[in-house]
């Protein structure tokens, strides 16, 4: 390349890193405002309606505001998960939550009842699953949620088809602090959602939170 | 100070000799990278991806929430649709991803076909991600990060097959380029990492830390061993929030340079050994050397005094 047309091609390189790192800036203000204004800080809580003005305008920065059609969001939208920079990277922040915990009760037609809990083949995949079940308790639409309760059980039901009824119950997961940990308390689970299935073939299929 | 000369500063900045190691780290460390998710992932394959009743959660459910996002967003479901129209089941065409996306990391671990085997990495790693929506967590996005960067860099590396094999050599001109951009973005991720961990009262206190240590799935260490040294915990929890906060400064100053990135690799290191998080760790590592770590010197010390260079770095 001539020397003369470098400098130009150095300037688009750089104007296109500097669009690329404002909008990594951009991403990680927004989960960073939206962290500091949903959870538990040593910020006052008078502070929550700036962090709530402050995430909102990062993401009407982002054109997250815009319609689902509009051009400009698209091309950010996949911009931001091609690049994998559409969320920020507040891992284990502001604190370590403890975590869910879903438990199926399996009811027989023998008055029996077993308890089971999800399985992945793998140790690395039971990392997911983790992530699965904090984002169902997450979940703000009842129907969706539902469905995704529907989803869990299925696998379990085909696993024990002589089952009646399946109880899906989700959990949190208490977790002693050190202190509590030496005088000898143990975890504690609070559910949080719980639905019931129906398995038997002559009653439709019936959910319930 | 003029534009002209600030222009010039910023040209000086992302511009300079650079060495194509930091490629051959980065292209190394990716392909190692998505084969041991690809294994990882094996046996919870079709489980974690199917549709309908074979699925954990249903692909349709995932994508559909992806299409509230944008339909624009990269999914597993595009190459079944493709799958589809050659009456290819579903099946198939996961279990041909998955071969695909193993042999794009063997290909990037020795260097034969690097862009190709960078864009089909990225481009296959992306529609897996995204479509398993609710059971991604970090380590697939940092993995995508360095994807994305390894494909747009210049590839082409002196330890690579391609360069060995056709003489294909890296443009010289971009190298600094993009080591730049990663070194910032880095600097971002661990600022704003730390920022958000000492807002939260159990980085302070150590209980973030504990739990961390000792919530199942990461129960790696017994909390019997840990509670004898939790008097430790609350200064280890502000060490590691030091260490994030700080590293956009004594990352680059040379005097510090070398350990905090040491500080910072056995951090993730130790992230590693106590939490099971092996290939989180591992990409993490591979990032910070890819951006951070000075080759040429390293070299250079080793073949003066290969002991003293060890100890030194």
């Amino acid at each position: 390349m001539s020397q003369a047309r470098r400098p130009k091609r150095y300037r688009c390189l750089i104007g296109f890193a500097l669009a690329h790192l404002l909008l990594i800036l951009t991403v990680c203000l927004r989960d960073t405002f939206a962290t500091f204004a949903l959870a538990t800080t040593i910020f006052p809580t008078a502070l929550k309606p700036f962090w709530n003005r402050a995430d909102a305008a990062a993401s009407f920065v982002l054109g997250e505001d815009l319609q689902l059609r509009n051009p400009a969001r698209n091309v950010a939208t996949f911009y931001l998960n091609a690049a994998g920079i559409e969320a920020g990277y507040g891992f284990f922040a502001p604190n370590v939550p403890s975590n869910y915990k879903l438990v199926f009760e399996l009811h027989y037609a023998d008055n029996r009842t077993e308890y089971e809990l999800p399985s992945v083949a793998d140790a690395a995949t039971a990392f997911r699953l983790e992530s699965l079940l904090d984002r169902v308790a997450d979940v703000g639409y009842e129907p969706m949620r539902q469905i995704m309760f529907q989803m869990l059980t299925y696998p379990v039901w085909q696993r024990h088809p002589d089952a009646i009824s399946v109880r899906a119950v989700l959990g949190y997961v208490i977790w002693p602090s050190a202190e509590q940990f030496q005088r000898g308390e143990k975890e504690t689970l609070e559910p949080v959602y719980a639905y019931d299935f129906d398995l038997r073939p002559s009653v439709p299929a019936m959910t319930r939170p | 100070m003029t534009v002209r000369s600030t222009l010039q500063r910023i040209e000086q900045f992302f511009f300079y000799r650079e060495s194509d190691r930091w490629v051959s780290v980065l292209r190394i460390g990716l392909g190692l990278q998505v084969i041991c998710l690809c294994l990882a992932l094996r046996k919870d394959w079709t489980y974690l991806l199917s549709t309908g009743g074979r699925a954990l959660i249903s692909r349709d459910l995932t994508e559909a929430a992806l299409n509230a996002e944008s339909p624009f967003i990269p999914r597993l479901g595009w190459l079944i649709e493709v799958g589809n129209q050659f009456s290819v089941p579903e099946f198939i065409t996961l279990w041909f991803t998955w071969i695909v996306l193993m042999l794009a990391g063997c290909l990037l671990l020795v260097g034969l076909f690097s862009r190709i085997a960078a864009i089909l990495a990225w481009f296959l790693y992306l529609c897996v991600v995204r479509s398993v929506g609710y059971f991604s967590y970090g380590v697939d996005n940092l993995t995508i990060i360095g994807l994305f960067y390894l494909m747009i860099a210049p590839l082409g590396d002196r330890m690579s097959l391609d360069s060995i094999l056709w003489h294909r050599a890296s443009n010289r001109d971009l190298l600094p380029f993009f080591r730049r951009i990663l070194q910032i973005h880095l600097c971002l991720i661990y600022f704003f990492g730390g920022v958000s961990k000492l807002a939260g009262i159990g980085w302070w206190n150590g209980t973030s830390l504990w739990r961390a240590l000792t919530v199942p799935p990461f129960q790696f260490v017994k909390p019997e061993l840990l509670v004898r040294w939790k008097m430790f915990l609350p200064a280890a929890g502000l060490a590691i929030c030091a260490l994030e906060l700080f590293y956009p400064i004594f990352i680059w100053l040379r005097p510090t340079r070398t350990f905090w990135l040491v500080s910072i690799c056995t951090m993730h290191l130790m992230i590693g050994l106590t939490m099971g998080m092996f290939l989180f760790a591992f990409i993490m590592i591979v990032l910070n050397l890819a951006a951070f770590a000075a080759f040429e010197s390293f070299t250079r010390r080793l073949r003066a005094r290969p002991v003293g260079a060890l100890l030194q770095y």
